[in-house]
């Protein structure tokens, strides 16, 4: 069953193969669980184009309660995303994404961006800032 | 009447046609770049020198990189398939085609920047040099530091004094949120060495500036004959640096630093004791090595010596960084700079 606004998997273990590593300032440990990944879909709702890293946010709809919540992503340094073909305007308001990534260790509504998809089917490439072994 | 609207028309355009224009700023290509018999980028040729002779540093280096042509000592080992798009910082000499300056139009899918390099510098030596699998020894015994542990190549890690091994330990089991760099303050002295973003060298006669695209950093190294300055130096994140060449090397000194300094993401300690060494040495056209000597008596039982390595990016630029978001509130229990 498609739905944009579904959240596909929760699916803990899940070893997704993933893009050149980005940078974290900080241990990814801090704040991600990489053994927690998950997938989610819905309209974006506001990217912050901001250093250390940059995120965006979307509206999640559940699927089993029909609740829609809201999500914050987190990705790499804008500097590398541009290079890797992301700017500020990659992800237009209103667009649905579905987004996959390592949940926060806290449960709160907050994922690290391993891969970014539009609507489309594009994929692009999110920059995880805590895909780094140097950072483990 | 007209005039004026025709004068608001044109403005209008200029508006518009200067924002496309900043949006897709293509950086020129990297000139005098030495070639191979096909025509590619020779980064194994020689090194480029300044008018007096020496090796002209300057450049757009990033980490990675080293003897042998640069391949697989990046900071994944040498072959790495290039699964997805955005392998430019990843084993490329070159920024990625269309990319970097954000010439790439939103939302179009990369395709493999990095690719065009690939084969221009065969001879992989010693995968896993770099930033992954650091721990292999290489050739010359001096181990590569890594942004996450410069010690990562000890065996038994740096020789900390005890006091320091605590602070290490305390710095890890806290996630490494006190990381100055974390807080959006100046990273740590050899944390710029080994970002994944990229340095600008700029070589003048008697000052190199190291331009660092991460939280905008920036180094002076005087080579004019100034004297380091003494024990009552007011002590600055990055010290006080003179520099003289030895031959193709230039010898780096650096003294002064502030105490409580963080040297990798794990927060290996560097203290106002510290007298650092670093031997830049441009090894051919693409690569460039820095040999780093840390003399902390205050933090460590003996000095101890790693090495960078750091490679061309060629047709590539700094991007901006300012750092923003200072109170690190995403950091689980840290708290920002009061």
């Amino acid at each position: 069953m498609k739905n944009r606004y579904l959240l596909v998997a929760i699916a803990a273990g899940c070893c997704l193969v993933l893009a050149a590593p980005l940078i974290a300032h900080h241990s990814f440990a801090a704040q991600y669980d990489r053994s927690k990944q998950a997938t989610l879909t819905g309209p974006v709702t506001k990217v912050d184009w901001i250093n250390p890293h940059a995120r965006f946010f979307l509206d999640v709809k559940d699927a089993a309660t029909g609740k829609v919540v809201h999500w914050e992503v987190e990705l790499g340094a804008p500097a590398m995303l541009m290079r890797r073909g992301w700017n500020s305007k990659s992800l237009p308001i209103g667009n649905s994404v579905t987004v996959s990534g390592s949940l926060a260790k806290d449960g709160s509504n907050l994922i690290n961006a391993s891969t970014v998809t539009l609507s489309d089917g594009k994929r692009v490439f999110a920059g995880s800032s805590g895909d780094d072994p140097a950072q483990q | 009447m007209k005039t004026l609207l025709n004068a608001v028309v044109l403005m209008g355009t200029v508006a518009v046609l200067s924002g496309s224009v900043l949006a897709q700023w293509t950086v020129p290509p990297t000139p005098n770049v030495p070639k191979t018999a096909t025509g590619e980028p020779d980064l194994n040729g020689p090194v480029p020198r300044t008018a007096d002779g020496k090796p002209d540093l300057s450049g757009i280096w990033v980490r990675g990189g080293g003897a042998g042509g640069g391949r697989g000592q990046g900071q994944r080992g040498a072959n790495a398939a290039p699964a997805a798009p955005g392998q430019g910082q990843r084993g490329a000499n070159v920024a990625p085609a269309a990319s970097g300056q954000g010439q790439r139009g939103a939302n179009a899918a990369p395709a493999a920047p990095g690719q065009g390099q690939r084969g221009a510098n065969a001879a992989p030596a010693a995968p896993g040099q770099g930033q992954r699998g650091a721990n292999a020894a290489p050739a010359d015994g001096i181990s590569v530091a890594t942004f996450g542990n410069v010690g990562s190549g000890f065996p038994g890690g740096v020789p900390l004094q005890p006091w320091a091994t605590e602070l290490i330990n305390k710095r890890k089991a806290d996630n490494s949120k006190d990381n100055p760099d974390a807080h959006c303050l100046p990273m740590g002295f050899m944390q710029f060495h080994n970002h994944p973003e990229p340095n600008k060298i700029i070589q003048t006669p008697n000052t190199i500036v190291i331009l660092y695209e991460a939280n905008e950093g920036v180094r002076q190294i005087h080579l004019d004959g100034r004297q380091l300055p003494g024990p009552d130096a007011e002590p600055w994140w990055y010290g006080y640096s003179v520099g003289k060449w030895e031959g193709d090397t230039l010898v780096v000194e650096t003294r002064g630093f502030r105490d409580g300094g963080w040297l990798d993401v794990q927060g290996t300690p560097l203290t106002d004791a510290a007298k650092v060494t670093e031997k830049f040495r441009r090894i051919n056209y693409g690569n460039l090595e820095i040999e780093i000597t840390i003399d902390d008596p205050k933090a460590y039982t003996k000095p101890w010596t790693v090495k960078v390595t750091q490679r061309i990016m060629l047709n590539a630029d700094l991007i901006e960084f300012i750092c923003e978001e200072r109170d690190a509130t995403h950091y689980v229990g840290a708290e920002g700079p009061k």
